[in-house]
């Protein structure tokens, strides 16, 4: 414990240094713009100051594209709450309640929340990679194709917990976005699916143009045309701050955010962007209110907020601790350490000790930075929503088309996010749930691989779910879950039909929420 | 003016434009595309390069990433553009292997490898074999009289089907006659960590990624595909010292596509022979611990041709997966 | 009886028939070892099933005709602006592309003053590119004359 405050002590003396303080702050900032600009996102940021970093030593240019990286993880709920587009797919969540909650007039609540929540979820995650890094690591590594089954079908099964409406509508959905995640490449067979000949479909269809058209272009699609217009919302300075129940209330979704999301970030190839999905479906089932999310519910910004951050230190623990990417992210910062001349391995921490507390102590300094920044400017923010909507979603439009198209340089995104606007408007019409589909077009490749990894491994032996005992565990979990939501059809009461969610609230049910 | 002198006018006057061409060549920024995500192989080894060449032409050379299908996109993108010498393309190995598996599932090729000419090869890697340290196999024998005995029981993680990795492995098995278990991932990196998980037994990986594993003692390494023994681990014998006829290296490279003006493409050869003796070249090179390894593009072209004619015999004897029952 | 849910859900089955149906090129497999087209066609019917009882149960919601279409025109009109961005944007390039989108959307179908939507479209166009182009060295497509 002392040679850990030592070290600490030794990295904080390096992160403060002002060398270091300023690329870090860069970072910040650069990571906080990249992050509210839709469509584009770290990983596009960190790929853009790449080679910039090539000048520095090892430490500043990891400090700051560590810093782009969870810095996108504060600016990327900025626009989801303003205009329900998500700033990257990690923040797709907080579109939901985000949005709604500004639609309410609580739009600097929703921000003043989503930044605590991240900063607060940010530095404790830190002290976790600080304290755990190798142990988790080696726990992360543990983790194979059975045991990646496993999770992701946990992860299907609390999705069906994240609908309020009807259930097969919910699954249905799902299904979509995991028949969605299915276009391109079979990475087992080679086999090119559903892709038509389109050479830029080989690689899948692409989270972000999928996330953005379905909640950013179908909001618009819906809104645009209404007799009535959102109301222009002039914020007084009394209202840019939470109200002391909405404090309260975001409490304990902070602090369940930040555990899931870090346990999940450091699993290797999850995506931390399930952080956010699962801990709104976790908070929506613990919460005495389920009825409230969906129409602002401060637990649906609080807890995928916090999920998203703890979940970028998450990715950071199997990159520093063993020299293994959990993501595309890490991997990138790995080739940065490498062509400064630093192997990440496992070694790194003995061998590279001011690396390791340097990144460790400018994270700390990092959050503080960033919370300081993110507050005030919610009041600028805020004021962004004066600007009456007709002139607002060509603004919109505009940016999500650019966003999208820089992630891969290819018009093929800008149909695909047309086409999901579309769908996002049609569904929405018919009151299906958009949600699912992201989070389906997620899982599905990583789902299946990991499926057919399993049975290649074990010979086509479908017991190795079993005989393996995290997976296993998971699986249980699962099960568990499962026949408890299955409970109502044991009760048969008068209401049996909704209970089990087969319908969803009636119309008028949801205007009594409201 | 006697005739002749007119046609040597003549001659003149037509060749002067590419002369002048290619000594104003470049007037605008060179595009180096590289097919792979930023920190990817092709991207580490066309940064230093662009920085090289830039000092050398006094003219700005940027790096561009253009991703998607394991670097089709990219690939297909360079092979039908303007043949001027401004949009090149700096390919890995598996430039050679995606029309054989376009061809091999009766799909229209994204780009052939005719529509490129060759300007340099910059590094060429072998992939060596490697193990988990708790595996008993302390060499290739071992590893192959095991497989021999309990065939499609050992397994081996790769970065992709028909990818670089499956590949190589693909050659060893062929030469050894034994049947392991391929499993799939998505990418080098998850392949090394399901690897160093134990998931699986062995993996053909590049020396730099896996060094530093090598050193912390986690990773055994059993064999090279090169020729030579590679520098960072002079003690690893090479599978053809072994008595395996198998060869296979992670190269990069760098192409132009085909009908670039010769004036052009020798300024380029010029320009990138010239870039590999740059001191802050050899410098980020040495970083990254990669060697260099030059071949102007003669060389280069029979260096591809042989290598190109290698993936494409694997790929066909591995087939389609579905009908190798 | 033609209600919301029934219609969502036939449309969804219609689908999933239509998916199984492409995925009749690729070799299914077995269960032990499952092939190129087996996933999607256990996911499309699951699809269809979970469409079926969205069917089943949809005698309950409201009725079609409930649905009110008010935005309908503006949405096609928003969705033909994104379509022609698709087509336009590597031909004419970024910048051209934005003007006449925002054009279109503002003075077209919003009816804004023209100083307003001038304003706004070059602002746009002009601002995006900066940020994207020069700041974050994003390539964007230039149209004719470079620009």
């Amino acid at each position: 414990m002392i040679e850990t405050l030592q070290n600490l002590g030794h990295g904080f003396a390096i992160a403060l240094s002002p060398s270091v303080m300023v690329y870090a702050f860069a970072g910040c900032v650069i990571g906080t713009l990249v992050g509210m600009l839709p469509g584009v996102g770290p990983l596009a940021g960190i790929s853009l100051l790449l080679p910039a970093s090539y000048g520095l030593s090892a430490t500043t240019a990891i400090v700051m594209l560590a810093g782009i990286y969870y810095g996108a993880m504060y600016g990327g709920s900025t626009t989801s709450i303003l205009m329900r587009i998500p700033g990257e797919a990690a923040s797709v969540m907080t579109c939901i309640d985000g949005y709604a909650m500004t639609r309410k007039g609580r739009a600097g609540p929703a921000l003043a929340i989503a930044a605590t929540g991240s900063y607060i979820a940010g530095t404790l995650s830190v002290v976790g990679l600080m304290l755990l890094a190798p142990p988790l690591a080696a726990f992360a590594l543990s983790f194979g194709p059975p045991e990646y089954v496993a999770l992701l079908l946990l992860g299907l099964m609390v999705l069906a917990y994240m609908s309020g409406g009807s259930v097969p509508k919910s699954l249905s959905m799902a299904a979509l976005g995991l028949l969605l995640g299915m276009i391109g490449i079979d990475p087992m067979t080679g086999y090119s699916r559903f892709s038509y000949g389109v050479v830029e479909l080989a690689d899948g269809i692409g989270i972000v143009p999928v996330a953005v058209g379905l909640f950013g272009v179908s909001e618009i699609l819906l809104t645009a045309g209404q007799a009535e217009m959102p109301q222009v919302i002039k914020p007084k300075l009394r209202d840019l701050l939470p109200s002391r129940d909405e404090w309260k209330d975001a409490v304990w979704p902070i602090g369940r955010g930040t555990v899931l999301g870090f346990l999940i970030g450091i699993i290797p190839g999850s995506a931390h962007i399930i952080s956010s999905f699962v801990s709104y479906a976790v908070e929506r089932r613990l919460s005495k209110h389920p009825e409230r999310f969906g129409q602002g519910a401060v637990a649906g910004v609080a807890g995928p907020e916090s999920a998203n951050n703890s979940a970028t230190s998450g990715a950071l623990v199997p990159m520093l601790a063993l020299g293994v990417p959990s993501g595309p992210i890490p991997a990138v910062m790995m080739a940065a350490m490498m062509v400064h001349g630093v192997s990440p391995g496992p070694m790194l921490i003995q061998q590279q000790p001011e690396l390791f507390w340097g990144v460790i102590a400018s994270m700390y300094v990092g959050n503080i930075v960033l919370l300081i920044l993110n507050l005030p400017l919610v009041g600028v923010f805020v004021n962004l929503l004066r600007i009456p909507y007709p002139i607002m979603y060509p603004a919109i439009l505009v940016f999500s088309v650019v966003g999208v198209y820089a992630v891969n340089g290819s018009v093929v995104d800008v149909w695909i996010m047309a086409a999901m606007g579309a769908l996002g408007y049609l569904l929405r019409k018919f009151d299906f749930e958009t949600a699912p589909i992201v989070l389906g077009v997620v899982l599905a490749p990583m789902l299946e691989m990991s499926l057919r990894q399993s049975l290649a491994l074990s010979s086509g032996r479908y017991t190795v779910f079993v005989t393996r005992p995290i997976a296993a565990t998971m699986l249980g979990i699962g099960l568990v879950l499962l026949l408890y939501s299955l409970r109502p059809l044991l009760a048969k009461g008068a209401d049996w039909r909704r209970k089990l969610g087969l319908e969803g609230d009636s119309i008028a049910e949801k205007e009594e929420n409201r | 003016m006697t005739t002749r002198g007119l046609v040597v006018l003549l001659a003149l006057a037509l060749a002067l434009p590419a002369v002048v061409a290619a000594q104003d060549f470049p007037t605008r920024p060179i595009n180096i595309v590289a097919p792979f995500p930023p920190g990817g192989q092709a991207d580490l080894m066309a940064r230093p390069t662009a920085a090289a060449m830039e000092k050398i032409l006094k003219s700005p050379v940027v790096v561009v990433n253009k991703t998607g299908a394991a670097g089709a996109v990219g690939m297909a993108f360079v092979a039908n553009s303007k043949p001027d010498g401004y949009n090149l393309l700096m390919a890995l190995s598996s430039i050679s292997i995606i029309p054989e598996a376009d061809k091999l599932f009766d799909r229209k090729p994204a780009y052939t490898m005719d529509q490129f000419a060759p300007i340099a090869l910059v590094s060429a890697d072998p992939t060596i074999l490697v193990c988990r340290s708790e595996r008993p196999w302390k060499s290739v024998k071992e590893l192959v009289e095991d497989a021999k005995k309990r065939p499609d029981e050992i397994s081996y993680s790769s970065s992709g089907i028909y990818g670089t990795l499956h590949m190589a492995m693909e050659m060893l098995v062929h030469a050894a006659g034994i049947k392991l278990k391929h499993v799939p991932y998505g990418g080098a990196a998850p392949a090394l960590t399901a690897l160093l998980g134990g998931h699986v037994d062995c993996m053909a990986a590049g020396p730099a990624v896996v060094l530093p594993q090598v050193k912390a003692g986690k990773l055994r390494p059993l064999a090279g595909w090169g020729e030579k023994r590679i520098a960072v681990l002079p003690e690893l014998p090479t599978l053809k010292e072994l008595g395996y006829n198998a060869e296979f290296y992670i190269w990069a490279g760098m192409f132009a596509p085909k009908g670039t003006p010769e004036p052009i493409m020798k300024k380029l050869r010029d320009t990138v022979r010239a870039a590999m003796q740059d001191a802050d070249f050899k410098t980020a090179m040495d970083k990254m611990e990669t060697p260099i390894a030059y071949l102007d593009a003669p060389e280069f072209q029979k260096f591809w041709d042989n290598d190109a004619k290698m993936l494409a015999d694997a790929i066909k004897r591995v087939g389609r997966i579905e009908e190798a029952k | 009886m033609l209600t919301r849910d029934r219609v969502g859900g036939v449309a969804l089955l219609l689908f999933a028939v239509a998916v199984m149906w492409e995925d009749r090129a690729f070799p299914l497999g077995t269960v032990t070892k499952p092939g190129p087209g087996y996933m999607p066609m256990l996911l499309a019917g699951i699809l269809a099933a979970m469409a079926l009882l969205v069917i089943w149960v949809g005698g309950r919601s409201p009725a079609l005709g409930s649905l009110d279409w008010l935005e309908k025109k503006h949405a096609v009109a928003i969705l033909g602006g994104c379509a022609f961005t698709a087509l336009a944007l590597e031909r004419i390039g970024y910048r051209l592309t934005v003007i006449l989108l925002v054009v279109f959307l503002l003075w077209v179908i919003e009816r804004k003053r023209p100083a307003v939507v001038i304003a706004t479209a070059l602002g746009l166009s002009l601002g995006t590119f900066y940020v994207f182009s020069t700041l974050l060295q994003v390539p964007l497509p230039l149209g004719p004359g470079e620009f």
